[in-house]
């Protein structure tokens, strides 16, 4: 009973949900894939897309309410913004905090602390800079209500999301498929020492994933922000739920970031139609550590090389 | 040559400074020999998160005290007063350390403040042990009054008189007949909240009460922003006319705008913890118009006491008189009236026994202490945002009365 009322709106806040939560998971997969660790300090990449798209969006839109193609150019221009800032710090995280540690054939747990030392920085360094209240994102466009299924109303917000990720995800799935830098990437993860024997660049094959990875993060900060605001603590809660997700869907899996994305939003927000609001991650992870235990690698399994 | 000038200058202006400092402790002691000089302390963030908060009441406190050595609040006073500060930055870690560097300082004779609940908590067992009457402006948690700390007091209605009185303003004044109830999971508005159901089910509204934790998007959440959205949904399909939301600005702001767009079309309202232009400047305008906000803090009236109140303010400020502000300055002329009615008896003990009996007539309300230290004749008000700006529309109690 309780299931049913209401079933598709919160679908589809659930579908727009899962569409982020895939794009930051990514990033961490991309990530395990080729150096089989976790990219902590992922929250602080796309946090820096977030704002990144802030800044670029309030020079342009200054006072002005744009609506029809302006809009669309501005969704482009501000995920595009949020693309080139996550990369940036990707890419900066790579070289400062990773690549040196790699060098040094540093333990395991050396990286691990690295990336958390990373992530403080950052977004503290984010709270002294550009403060510690929350900002509105300057609308691009007018929310309202697009369209409605079975009674459920879909918003602008969730149309602009579902957009912009099916793109980046096809996007991103073609490249790793069918482009050299995806062999690149898919040849160190399944063997890295092989890969550098066939002339694969090793150093240049995991920076170029990290900006990958930073791309999709920096443009889900972007995305995320354009209706939750943009704050230096933002990364937290969306990125360990990706995290999750990565998990869920098969650390390492690219498919299975995606898959396992769609899934945790859709579960988070189906869960609460029956419970209270605050039961929410108990329903989340609850799914999660059963999935776990039936498939200890995740729906999809583990591995980039492979699967992809 | 302008070697000389430094090599006989210096030593010169330093002997008139040297005299000039004596002759005027000299001049100081002759002149106002029979007149002591007490201190009243301010303790309350002066930096951090909160500042702006501490700030609002800072300056009231530092206007009282001017004004009362002019002679302009109590006509002439048989004292000096000065004031001090101690920054506790709102946090219950740092306000020990706070309380301390007052309570060794023997010529702080009562504090206003501390200004956050915590923090309150943390320092008010230091203030008792020397008998150092606190009086605070703003530290509205229940549970303060209950420890008996004999010298405690606040000017503020605790959260437990907020909740039943927003309950009543719903069921008597909008004359709603069920509500949709949400808390952020803290402590301040789950009490709130819970206080505010329980005088619901008395008034006979019906309600659905659910907790949305506060999320990370604002200072000290755990909760994910993406919450609301669902959140919003239930609202929408419960169909009831009014959401009453306990918690903060910030995360208020968040689910303000997640319920617009799920298109819900009722009314908005909330508690002091939203009465900050922070809600309407984050909520959007659109969004936040005609949101109510209640609170046991007064805004400044437009009469001619308030409006001189209020110019002082600004010039000694630099902004204008805000959230707590008047409580602030309230709490100060109460300790000053009791200060003026023992004379030459000024202790800090004796200070804390005349707030218990203590009656002021102050620029919020008439102040009198019940014997916990809880300010008696609660009185909650009601805001509205209108075009953007906050206004108050009346006490509570009043608005029922002319619906």
């Amino acid at each position: 009973m309780c299931f049913t009322q209401n079933f598709w709106s919160f679908l589809i806040g659930g579908i727009a949900n899962g569409f982020l939560y895939a794009l930051i998971a990514l990033g961490y997969t991309l990530v395990y894939g080729v150096l089989q660790l976790i990219n902590f300090a992922h929250s602080e990449v796309f946090m820096s897309g977030g704002f990144a798209g802030y800044f670029v969006l309030n020079a342009v839109i200054g006072n002005s309410h744009p609506s029809g193609v302006d809009s669309v150019l501005l969704v482009i221009l501000g995920t595009a913004a949020g693309a080139v800032g996550g990369a940036t710090i990707a890419y900066l995280l790579e070289r400062v905090a990773y690549r040196p540690l790699r060098r040094r054939k540093a333990p395991r747990l050396a990286f691990l602390i690295s990336a958390i030392g990373a992530s403080y920085f950052l977004y503290n360094l984010a709270g002294k800079e550009f403060g510690r209240n929350a900002v509105s994102m300057p609308a691009a466009y007018t929310n309202g209500t697009v369209f409605t299924v079975f009674g459920a109303q879909v918003q602008t917000y969730y149309v602009v999301i579902a957009i912009a990720a099916m793109i980046m995800l096809l996007v991103l799935d073609r490249i790793v498929a069918a482009t050299r830098l995806g062999r690149g990437i898919r040849a160190v993860a399944q063997d890295a020492e092989t890969a550098s024997l066939m002339g694969v660049n090793i150093d240049r094959v995991i920076a170029q994933t990290f900006i990958l990875g930073g791309i999709l993060g920096g443009a889900a900060g972007f995305l995320f922000g354009l209706s939750s605001g943009v704050v230096y603590t933002m990364g937290f809660t969306p990125a360990l739920k990706a995290f999750t997700a990565a998990v869920l869907g098969g650390i390492g899996n690219i498919r299975g970031a995606m898959l396992g994305g769609l899934l945790l939003g859709i579960f988070e927000n189906l869960g609460v139609t029956c419970a209270p609001t605050e039961w929410r991650d108990v329903i989340a992870f609850g799914i999660l550590v059963l999935v776990l235990i039936i498939r200890p690698t995740g729906i999809l399994g583990e591995r980039l090389g492979r699967s992809a | 040559m302008h070697q000389k000038i430094l090599r006989i200058g210096v030593p010169l202006v330093a002997v008139a400074l040297t005299l000039g400092t004596f002759g005027g402790v000299a001049m100081a002691s002759t002149s106002h020999s029979s007149e002591p000089t007490y201190t009243i302390a301010y303790e309350g963030p002066l930096s951090g998160g909160n500042a702006q908060l501490g700030l609002n009441m800072k300056y009231a406190v530092e206007l009282a005290i001017r004004w009362a050595n002019q002679g302009k609040t109590f006509g002439k006073l048989p004292f000096k007063l000065q004031y001090a500060e101690q920054d506790d930055q709102g946090s219950a870690t740092e306000s020990p350390t706070a309380a301390e560097a007052l309570v060794t300082n023997s010529s702080v004779v009562a504090v206003v403040g501390p200004a956050f609940s915590g923090a309150t908590k943390a320092a008010e067992p230091i203030f008792s042990a020397a008998d150092l009457a606190t009086v605070s402006p703003s530290a509205t948690n229940p549970q303060l009054a209950d420890e008996g700390w004999n010298n405690f007091f606040r000017v503020v209605a605790d959260d437990n008189a907020q909740g039943p009185y927003d309950a009543d303003y719903i069921a008597k004044a909008l004359k709603l007949k069920s509500v949709y109830t949400v808390d952020d999971a803290s402590s301040y508005g789950s009490g709130l909240v819970g206080a505010l159901d329980t005088r619901l089910t008395h008034d006979g509204v019906k309600f659905t009460h659910q907790t949305a934790p506060g999320t990370t998007q604002c200072q000290a959440g755990t909760g994910n922003v993406q919450e609301y959205g669902a959140l919003a949904s239930q609202v929408v399909s419960s169909k009831a006319p009014l959401l009453f939301y306990g918690g903060y600005y910030c995360d208020f702001a968040l689910f303000a705008k997640a319920l617009r767009a799920a298109g819900y079309k009722g009314q908005l309202m909330s508690d002091d913890g939203s009465l900050d232009p922070h809600y309407v400047s984050e909520a959007t305008l659109t969004v936040a118009n005609d949101t109510l906000i209640t609170c046991a803090c007064s805004a400044l009236q437009n009469n001619a006491e308030d409006n001189s109140f209020g110019t002082a303010f600004k010039q000694l400020a630099g902004f204008a008189s805000g959230t707590y502000t008047p409580e602030a300055f309230d709490a100060t002329n109460v300790i000053i009236s009791v200060m003026k009615s023992l004379g030459s008896h000024v202790t800090r003990a004796a200070i804390v026994k005349a707030l218990h009996k203590a009656t002021y007539v102050g620029i919020t309300k008439t102040i009198k202490f019940e014997t916990n230290g809880n300010v008696s004749g609660k009185t909650i008000y009601v805001y509205e945002v209108e075009k953007g700006k906050i206004v108050e529309l009346g006490s509570t109690l009043s608005l029922i009365k002319s619906s």
